[in-house]
């Protein structure tokens, strides 16, 4: 009884959404016969969604320990700004640029440390922490490119990392999908992986099971950071230049992208398939909104619709799920 | 006595998560009638109580008042039907005056300004009227655990709660304040106002309760009169077995074997004092004693998931001072008190649960080995007999008592030398009850030893080799031989040192 429960209600989570992107396509192909459903289109589709798609690979280790990272935007303008700089600075040589991305992934990984330690050990809601580093970090991109656009058209691996193509297809989408697949196995194959989702179900029961918790959180946050270290590195590389605005306001992608994909605000309960599944579907309404010639102005307004339905949905099936439903309706007896 | 009964419950009926806690549940009490409501942990008391005043809907069932069928979805429903309950913890803000708590969320204003002044003079007239030694203008962080409850009372009073629930609340008061409580239950009688009662002490019970309705596993077992309440028919009745079978006890004896554990003189301030006892091969320990006597603390610490003041653990001869993870590389296991927010993740499958301690041994340089972890889990279920028997499924699904196997399964499948169960059988039926037992005497057999913490004073006796009892973080007495009573603990638990023993 319960076991068909959980079936059935988890393929109607899953096939929904399923639901929903095949409804939209179909819908599309026919409003926009030879546009909508190209290569090209699903190849700009995906590429649109490349950069908060690695976001989403790390920044949904925070999210399932119940927390949440809100930096992330700032965090991948700032490190874009200090690989760029620092690239830029010197002589735009090849190995400058190596050092120059690993100087923007070390900055993310600091970033990173910081929000885990003073959320995990100082006990500080990442909410707040989050939302605060991202004014201080917003800062600092703003301090490092000294509010000006730093152009970069050297060194060619550079460029290739974010406006390369391979096999015709751009090489950022190649980024996320490697992003995708080691965050799959992180949390699929690893102890690490086990870990957040006992954390994040149960923070007290983890620790009585000698897990260290706070470890499990300030490693959570590193790698939400290094995601968006690595996404903001390839988003200046795709722009050629870096900007302090460069990822403003991702972080509503990346959170969009990870409440739809059925990931639990509360933690413990999602998987990235869904997340990237979210972060498509965001790509495909905005594809479809821009397609149809609908004024930008209206975009938000139809994403914040789509992410409250999900988060409303997932809360009522769980409320009616819990038996502390009143309903009029007199439930059938168990058993 | 009027024989309308002013609250009636009829064939109430809930069911969480697929379990049901209470089938068909009867309920009924009488105008100026002290009723007690008795049944063993998980027996479905609280629940009942939890419908009563509109925190859980209930699944079917009616509810009459004064002979009116009324809904209570709330608890602003409930106290509109006269119905209030005086929780274990207390919900009162500390900062405020008893009037001013006694008046909280119905203050008396002009145009939003409080009518201060007429407000005290309620709350002292209420106090007058039934007498009690308060200060309406005290605040009540200068007031006693006791006076605080009776400002609680002084709540419900004021609400014209014509029935009021109380939930162990002798729980944290001493003997004296409990004698003051028990007066002014009987000062509420007297006045009309019908007190449901709920109390794991049975000597209150018996002395308190005009009459008594046992809960069992869900269902209504039996409802007492005074003439007919029996300290022996109502164990009975609650645990649903013959007496003598229930408390055949284990003959206590101690242990010669080697001694693994050593706790010396541990300390920590304001919760527990020098604790010392020592824990043997192959033995199981039982920790007696009433709630907050500092026994689940205790634990913790030995665990090394709190941290202490003064004293030292030995293990094996060894100074120990580690970390959850390092006590657990020793060989420590424990089965906590609060198994819902503490023994398990209720959204993990029972298989991932039983991994999360077994992961030195179930994963190669951080990749867990998929076919060992499913192994263990099918293992576990069936060695544990976890029913359902698919290792899939959530342990947040299961019934308490599969629960706690799961809980269990954790340690089990570890070179296991010393584990701590705490308050293992609360909230689980009988079945599930006994084969926890067995399972910790198997334990026992096989050479690990157990520390048993219970207010469950059966249990303590059907499973125990040695029983200490702590009352106010010390251990006050130590049971390491011949047959003891029920009452042998309660007593030492209370403070009664009794005579030529």
């Amino acid at each position: 009884m319960m076991k068909k429960n959980t079936d059935i209600r988890g393929l109607l989570m899953r096939s929904q959404k399923l639901w929903i992107i095949l409804a939209i396509i179909i819908v599309l192909t026919v409003l926009q016969p030879g546009v909508f459903l190209t290569g090209a289109n699903f190849k700009s589709i995906l590429l649109s969604i490349s950069i908060y798609g690695v976001m989403v690979c790390g920044t949904i280790f925070t999210i399932l320990l119940g927390g949440i990272d809100l930096s992330v935007g700032a965090v991948a303008a700032a490190s874009g700004a200090v690989c760029v700089k620092y690239i830029v600075n010197n002589g735009n040589t090849g190995s400058s640029a190596l050092i120059g991305v690993l100087l923007g992934l070390g900055f993310g990984i600091l970033v990173g440390l910081l929000h885990g330690i003073i959320v995990a050990r100082f006990g500080v809601p990442a909410f707040l922490v989050t939302l605060a580093s991202q004014n201080i970090v917003y800062g600092i991109a703003q301090l490092i490119t000294n509010n000006k656009v730093i152009s970069i058209m050297e060194p060619e691996g550079f460029i290739f990392l974010g406006g390369g193509r391979l096999l015709g297809v751009p090489f950022s989408i190649y980024i996320m999908l490697i992003a995708t697949i080691i965050s799959y196995i992180i949390l699929n194959r690893t102890v690490y992986g086990r870990h957040i989702f006992a954390v994040g179900g149960n923070t007290q029961a983890s620790d009585l099971s000698g897990i260290h918790s706070n470890r499990v959180k300030i490693i959570a946050y590193i790698a939400s950071s290094f995601t968006a270290a690595l996404a903001g590195i390839v988003l200046a590389s795709m722009n050629r230049q870096a900007i302090a605005k460069a990822a403003q306001g991702y972080e509503n992608d990346v959170l969009t992208a990870i409440v739809l994909g059925g990931v639990s605000l509360m933690g413990g309960e999602g998987n990235i398939q869904g997340a990237i599944w979210g972060a498509l579907l965001v790509g495909i309404i905005s594809n479809a909104l821009r397609l149809m010639g609908i004024p930008s102005s209206y975009h938000g307004v139809v994403k914040g619709i789509v992410i409250i339905a999900a988060v409303a949905l997932d809360a009522y099936v769980r409320y009616r799920n819990s038996g502390l439903k009143r309903s009029r309706v007199r439930s059938k007896a168990v058993n | 006595m009027e024989q309308i009964p002013i609250l009636e419950m009829r064939d109430i009926v809930k069911t969480f998560n697929g379990v049901q806690v209470l089938k068909k549940v009867n309920f009924e009490v009488r105008k100026g009638e002290v009723h007690a409501l008795m049944g063993e942990n998980g027996a479905g008391k609280s629940t009942l109580i939890k419908i009563l005043t509109g925190i859980y809907p209930k699944d079917n069932g009616e509810i009459y008042i004064n002979g009116e069928r009324k809904e209570i979805n709330s608890r602003s429903d409930a106290a509109k039907c006269g119905i209030s309950v005086i929780y274990q913890e207390l919900s009162l803000i500390s900062t405020l005056t008893v009037a001013q708590n006694v008046m909280l969320g119905k203050e008396d204003s002009k145009v939003g300004f409080l009518k201060r002044r007429k407000m005290k003079e309620e709350v002292q007239k209420l106090i007058d009227l039934y007498g009690f030694h308060i200060d309406a203008d005290a605040p009540v962080e200068t007031l006693t655990i006791a006076q605080r409850q009776t400002v609680e009372i002084l709540k419900a009073l004021s609400e014209e709660s014509q029935v009021i629930i109380m939930d162990e609340p002798t729980a944290s008061l001493s003997a004296r304040e409990s004698e003051s409580l028990f007066e002014i239950i009987q000062q509420l009688r007297e006045k009309g106002v019908s007190i449901i009662y709920i109390s794991h002490r049975l000597e209150e019970v018996y002395r308190l309760s005009d009459r008594l309705t046992v809960l069992r596993d869900g269902t209504k077992e039996a409802v007492l009169t005074k003439e007919q309440i029996n300290p022996t028919e109502v164990i009975r009745l609650m645990i649903g077995k013959e007496l003598s079978e229930a408390t055949a006890s284990n003959q206590l004896c101690h242990s010669k074997q080697e001694t693994v554990l050593k706790v010396k003189e541990l300390t920590r301030k304001g919760v527990f004092q020098n604790v010392s006892f020592e824990l043997h091969r192959g033995e199981i320990l039982g920790f007696g004693g009433l709630m907050g006597a500092g026994r689940t603390e205790v634990m913790r610490c030995i665990f090394g998931a709190d941290t202490y003041d003064s004293g030292e653990i030995y293990f094996k001869g060894k100074k120990v001072l580690g970390k959850v993870s390092d006590m657990i590389g020793l060989g420590f296991g424990l089965v906590p008190e609060d198994r819902r927010n503490q023994g398990f993740i209720p959204l993990l499958a029972i298989e991932k649960n039983v991994a999360l301690t077994n992961y030195d041994s179930l994963a190669q340089k951080g990749f867990v080995k998929g076919r060992d972890e499913k192994q263990l889990g099918i293992q576990m279920v069936e060695s544990l007999d976890i029913r359902p028997g698919n290792p899939q499924i959530p342990v947040g699904n299961l019934s308490g008592g599969n629960q706690q196997k799961a809980v269990l399964g954790k340690w089990l499948s570890r070179d296991l030398k010393v584990l701590i169960v705490d308050e293992p059988t609360a909230g689980i039926d009988i079945g599930a009850k006994d084969e926890v037992y067995k399972l910790l005497d198997n334990l026992a057999k096989q050479g690990t030893s157990v520390i048993v913490v219970s207010s469950d004073l059966q249990e303590l006796l059907r499973v125990s080799h040695r029983i200490l009892v702590m009352r106010k973080g010390t251990i006050f007495k130590e049971f390491a031989s011949g047959r003891i009573t029920q009452e042998d603990i309660l007593m030492a638990a209370s403070g009664i040192e009794e005579g030529g023993k």
